[in-house]
């Protein structure tokens, strides 16, 4: 009896026993085969946290190799509204107004909000990181991002341009080459602990590829000397604008390009449109009297005129259909070669009349204006020349003195390189070469030859001539006591809204080169609207000069070292 | 003889399940550990890299520029400059000297520079 019951009572546990465990099999099944997507999905967002990994934006260097946009690191402080108290909300609100100098209404909207995160302020400075950490309120956090920044501040700015907050280029450099400079972004799965703490050990990783570097053509040290000189003539003379482009000839290598007004880089966002504005590439203006180049070379290459070749300039005043046109300085008989020293209107006039619009405008356009060059640099315009067939009867009187015709400051620098290296037209560019990290070059980028614009014997006879405009012409204060030097001056009249020349806003530029003979550098100073002096031979030609005889000075430093100088120079010691 | 196997089996199988939790708390706080370095690491090149620009930023030409402008000119310097002592100057010197020797006290006139050389260029 005894045996039967314990028997079926063993038998009763056992099958209790046996339901559990076919129960328990039963929900490991469910656990395991029809619910582990799921599940291991909820687990995976526990364990693991999916980050982006930021690849270091390129550098921006000079031709020396000189960094001129860097990364370094910065805090961006952050807020979790839901998890702070009251307290901490009004003490944050009231000291981060006065470190970060944000106005309280902002942080209180920010404060208010109910979210796990809010941006308070990104990229601030390190002192501003060091006080917000001392305050040490419960709820603000801080997160490493790389901050652009330019050592130089305004040096080449608007060639440079800036990145902004996410590090993605604006304008510049910054904008057009960011495929190169920004790289690729990477990602990584990594472990987080209980406490949602991140574990630096990764499940998957994929590296990010850092940006690469780019080399620009831009000397440092030339860039500097042009935007002092530049400011100078820019301050001295309340001018509207102004811009300076100093280029090798023989390469087409932009060794500096300024503009005033200008801005400082690291602080892009609190400056009008206006001063981030390119004036050198991006602004149209009539050339006035530098424009007499082409009109030469064109009569020298058609062989229309001699250097000696005497023309009457009517004593100042000309009519040319029913438009009188009159010199600055009414002249009688001169020679060819004076007319374009004494820069006469009424003498080139002459000269083009002898030509024709038809051989004008071939040489306006063998001389690159009317089409943009392929400048590297955003914003380009191709300028303004129209057809001979849309010439009016007093064009042939505008266009060879350089009215009726738009053109960049970096279309005078190639053409006026086309006289001095001998008659070719060749492409300005500003960027050198492409780095990757490691100093290995990707891209390299070459002189590029556009066109024989005159023949090398037109070209140095045109040397010739504009050499006695600086020694002898309007361009005397371009004149250089260690070296020669060679350029053509221009005082255009602006436009008025009105459509009539405007009799006190004027354009003063000079276009030329140095050493006359060897020319190693050419330049292009044009001011805006300079009071109370407006000619080109007093506001511009003074800036040339001392550009020229700085960056000549500074170019023989630097090809000799100062060890080679001691050798080559005559040490003297005078008793 | 069941009963032991089975219990050395579980044993074994515990004292692995041991040295597996004992490996990764070891491999946690290993990266725990290595975090904190990491952090501190990065920290130093953060500073590094500033202290870097702030160098380069002050020693920017337009930094060291603005600063010349302030007394005076800034020329870029010429191979052909040449230093002349002058005869003036040379009697000032000796007059200088002599004040030197007046006015100063026998520990300031043996420790101190006792001439000095005056010079200017040649070429402006």
């Amino acid at each position: 009896m005894h045996t039967a019951n314990y028997h079926r009572r063993a038998k009763a546990v056992f099958f209790v026993f046996f339901v559990l465990l076919l129960a328990c099999i039963a929900r490991l099944f469910f656990i395991q085969s029809l619910r582990s997507g799921y599940l291991a999905s909820i687990a995976q967002k526990q364990h693991n946290l999916f980050v982006e990994l930021e690849p270091r934006r390129g550098t921006v260097y000079d031709v020396n190799l000189k960094p001129q946009a860097v990364n370094i690191a910065a805090d961006s402080l952050f807020a979790s509204p839901v998890e702070m108290k009251e307290a901490d909300k009004q003490k944050a609100i009231s000291k981060l107004a006065s470190i970060l100098n944000l106005d309280q209404s902002y942080l209180k909207d920010r404060f208010l909000r109910k979210k796990s995160f809010v941006w308070i302020a990104r990229k601030i400075t390190a002192q501003q990181s060091e006080a917000i950490k001392n305050l040490n309120i419960k709820g603000l956090g801080f997160i490493k991002e790389t901050k652009r920044c330019y050592p130089n501040m305004y040096l080449a700015s608007h060639i440079i341009g800036f990145a902004g907050l996410d590090n993605s280029g604006l304008e510049g450099i910054e904008l057009s080459c960011d495929k190169y400079l920004k790289g690729e972004t990477g990602w990584a799965t990594m472990l987080r602990d209980a406490r949602q703490k991140r574990l630096d050990i990764y499940e998957k990783i994929y590296l990010p590829k850092d940006g690469y570097d780019i080399v620009l053509t831009i000397d440092e040290v030339i860039q500097y000397i042009a935007e002092r000189e530049l400011d100078n003539a820019f301050k001295t003379y309340h001018a509207k604008g102004a811009s300076i482009v100093v280029m090798n000839p023989y390469t087409g290598e932009i060794l500096a390009i300024a503009n005033r007004p200008t801005y400082d880089l690291n602080q892009y966002g609190q400056v009008a449109k206006d001063s981030r504005r390119n004036r050198a590439v991006c602004d149209l203006f009539e050339p006035g009297s530098v424009f007499k180049i082409v009109t030469a070379s064109a009569a020298l290459q058609e062989n229309a005129v001699k250097e000696e070749d005497r023309f009457f300039c009517e004593n100042g005043s000309y009519r040319v259909a029913n438009h009188i046109l009159h010199d600055h300085h009414p002249q009688g008989w001169l020679t060819f070669s004076q007319v374009i020293e004494e820069s006469s209107n009424i003498g080139t006039t002459k000269v083009a009349q002898m030509l024709g619009p038809e051989v004008v405008y071939k040489y306006v356009k063998l001389f690159g204006f009317g089409s943009k060059t392929g400048i590297d640099v955003l914003g380009e315009i191709s300028g303004m020349i129209k057809q001979p067939r849309f010439w009016s009867k007093t064009s042939i009187g505008a266009v060879p003195i350089g009215q009726e015709v738009g053109v960049t400051a970096i279309q005078l620098v190639s053409a006026v390189s086309a006289i001095a290296n001998g008659g070719q037209l060749v492409k300005p560019y500003i960027i050198k070469e492409i780095r990757d990290k490691n100093g290995e070059t990707i891209k390299k980028f070459s002189p590029v030859l556009i066109r024989q614009a005159v023949s090398p014997e037109i070209a140095a006879r045109m040397r010739k001539i504009l050499t006695k405009v600086v020694n002898n012409g309007t361009g005397q204060l371009a004149k250089m006591e260690e070296f020669s030097s060679a350029g053509k001056t221009g005082t255009a009249q602006k436009i008025e809204a009105s459509g009539v020349y405007s009799h006190d806003k004027f354009v003063a530029s000079f276009i030329g080169f140095a050493p006359a003979e060897n020319p190693a550098v050419a330049i292009v100073v044009t001011v805006d609207e300079p009071h109370p002096t407006y000619f080109g031979g007093v506001v511009s030609a003074p800036v040339f000069k001392k550009v020229a005889e700085e960056v000549l000075k500074y170019l023989k430093v630097k090809n000799h070292p100062i060890g080679d100088m001691a050798k080559l120079n005559e040490v003297k010691r005078i008793n | 003889m069941r009963m032991p196997k089975f219990i050395l089996l579980v044993c074994v199988i515990t004292f692995i399940s041991c040295l597996y939790v004992r490996q990764q708390t070891a491999v946690y706080s290993a990266a725990y550990a290595g975090q904190k370095k990491q952090a501190s690491f990065e920290e130093l090149l953060d500073k590094n890299s500033l202290l870097r620009y702030n160098l380069k930023k002050n020693t920017s030409l337009i930094c060291m520029g603005s600063k010349v402008s302030e007394s005076e000119e800034f020329r870029m310097p010429d191979n052909y400059l040449l230093v002349k002592v002058t005869d003036g100057s040379r009697n000032r010197l000796n007059l200088a000297s002599q004040k030197t020797y007046k006015s100063d006290n026998f520990v300031s006139r043996l420790f101190g520079v006792k001439r000095q050389a005056e010079a200017r260029t040649l070429n402006p």
